[in-house]
Order: structure tokens, then C-alpha cells, then sequence
């Protein structure tokens, strides 16, 4: 187990990570954030999911991540798997731990 | 990098919805407007689409997103004057406009393929506003 800011890494491998975060910025997951989020991990190999409550998102998926209705405060699951998850998720974690620039 | 053209009947409508799309998607996707007739009234023009077209157009392949009726035939008549090797990387996308853009701008900007920028797009066609 390993612990960082408000995030907490729940199961590691080296092919399948996870961790939990909050919006903590304004807006919530809406479209600028988003779409900070597919250009992130369209970086990267590993497929990756944003999960609200029993809602579902590909992270590449712009309109799919919008539907998760994630305001600020919503605590959101993300999921990498793949070759490269591990720096995946922490490009990711980058972007939830600034706000994404806001 | 794929090219972005936006067509509106608006020359307004083009150049806020650009706007629009910058601030969201970021700086880095190459889009051009255009919208309008070529003496500013409400209409769409072959002329400025092909000059937004030329504009955009690395070799890598251009997207056209329109607003409505007419934007599609005045595109199509433009890619139909292109030489033939030309018209495969031209292509009009058959999503709404506001969403199609935004969603189309992410994903050139990140170096996709027509193919893929243009899947982008299509995602906006299901997409509900409210949730």
C-alpha cells in the first residue's frame, strides 16, 4: 500500500494500477478538465478508466468522461492497465493534485 | 497533424465557436474558420472554405465540421473540385458542430490520424447534455 496526497493506491502491479481521487477544482470534471484528461492519457499505451458510482469512462473519450456528471467534490476511480500504467496514473494523479491548472 | 475547418452559415457563430474550442482543446490544434458568405452575410461560401481547407492542410488530412443544410453541399462541391488524389483527406464530419469541434480539436492536437479525429467526433453524436 502506498499513500500520496489524497489519493490512495489500492492495488499495484506492475501491468494494473488504481487509485481514488477528488475534484477538488471548481468545475469538476467538465470539458477543458476532460479534455486535459484524454490528451493525457492518449500519451500513454495503458487503457484507461474513470469510474463514478457504477458509471464507467474511457479516459480517451471526451463526451464518455463528461457523463460521469463528476462535480467538484466527486470522488472518481481511475484504472490503468498496461505496459506503461504506473506513469500513466501518475500523470494522471499530476493532474487531479493541480486542479487541472485552474 | 490533422487540420480542423469550421463551417457555419455565421461568420460569428465560426469565429466564437473557435474560440470556444481553443479554450477548451488548448493552442496546439491547426483550425480554420469559415463562415459567412464572402461578403459577410449569412450563407456559406466555397471560396473561404477551400482557402480554410488550403489553410489547414499538411498532407496529414483535413476534418470539416458544418452547421447545417447547405454547409454540407458547399463543402461538397469544394472537395469535388479537388484534384482526386486529394479528396480522400478531406472529409466532412457528420457530427454537431459545437461538440464535433471540441472533441475533434483534442484529438488532432494530440497527433491522431483523420480516422481517429474523425471517431472523435462521432462520439458527440450519442453524447446527452443532461445528464
Amino acid at each position: 500500500m502506498h499513500e500520496t496526497g489524497g489519493e490512495h493506491l489500492v492495488s499495484e502491479s506492475p501491468e494494473r494500477v488504481e487509485a481514488e481521487f477528488v475534484l477538488g477544482n471548481e468545475v469538476g470534471l467538465h470539458a477543458r478538465p476532460a479534455a486535459l484528461l484524454v490528451k493525457t492519457a492518449a500519451r500513454f499505451t495503458a487503457r484507461i478508466t474513470v469510474t463514478r458510482g457504477d458509471r464507467a469512462a474511457d479516459a480517451r473519450s471526451l463526451f464518455s468522461l463528461l457523463a460521469l456528471g463528476a462535480t467538484r467534490g466527486s470522488a472518481v476511480m481511475v484504472r490503468a492497465e498496461g505496459p506503461d500504467a504506473r506513469e500513466a496514473l501518475a500523470a494522471i494523479a499530476a493532474l487531479f493534485e493541480n486542479n487541472f491548472s485552474e | 497533424m490533422v487540420g480542423l475547418v469550421l463551417v457555419s452559415h455565421s461568420k460569428q457563430l465560426a469565429e466564437g465557436l473557435l474560440d470556444m474550442v481553443r479554450q477548451v482543446a488548448g493552442p496546439e490544434a491547426a483550425i480554420a474558420v469559415a463562415g459567412g458568405t464572402d461578403d459577410g452575410r449569412l450563407g456559406t461560401s466555397a471560396a473561404l472554405i477551400l482557402t480554410a481547407i488550403d489553410s489547414v492542410d499538411t498532407g496529414d488530412g483535413v476534418l470539416v465540421l458544418v452547421d447545417l443544410g447547405s454547409a454540407v453541399m458547399t463543402t461538397d462541391l469544394v472537395i469535388d473540385e479537388m484534384p482526386l488524389e486529394r479528396r480522400p483527406r478531406v472529409r466532412i464530419s457528420g457530427a454537431p458542430l459545437v461538440e464535433g469541434a471540441i472533441a475533434a480539436a483534442v484529438h488532432a492536437s494530440i497527433g491522431a490520424s483523420l480516422d481517429e479525429v474523425a471517431a472523435a467526433a462521432d462520439t458527440a453524436r450519442l453524447a446527452d447534455k443532461v445528464l
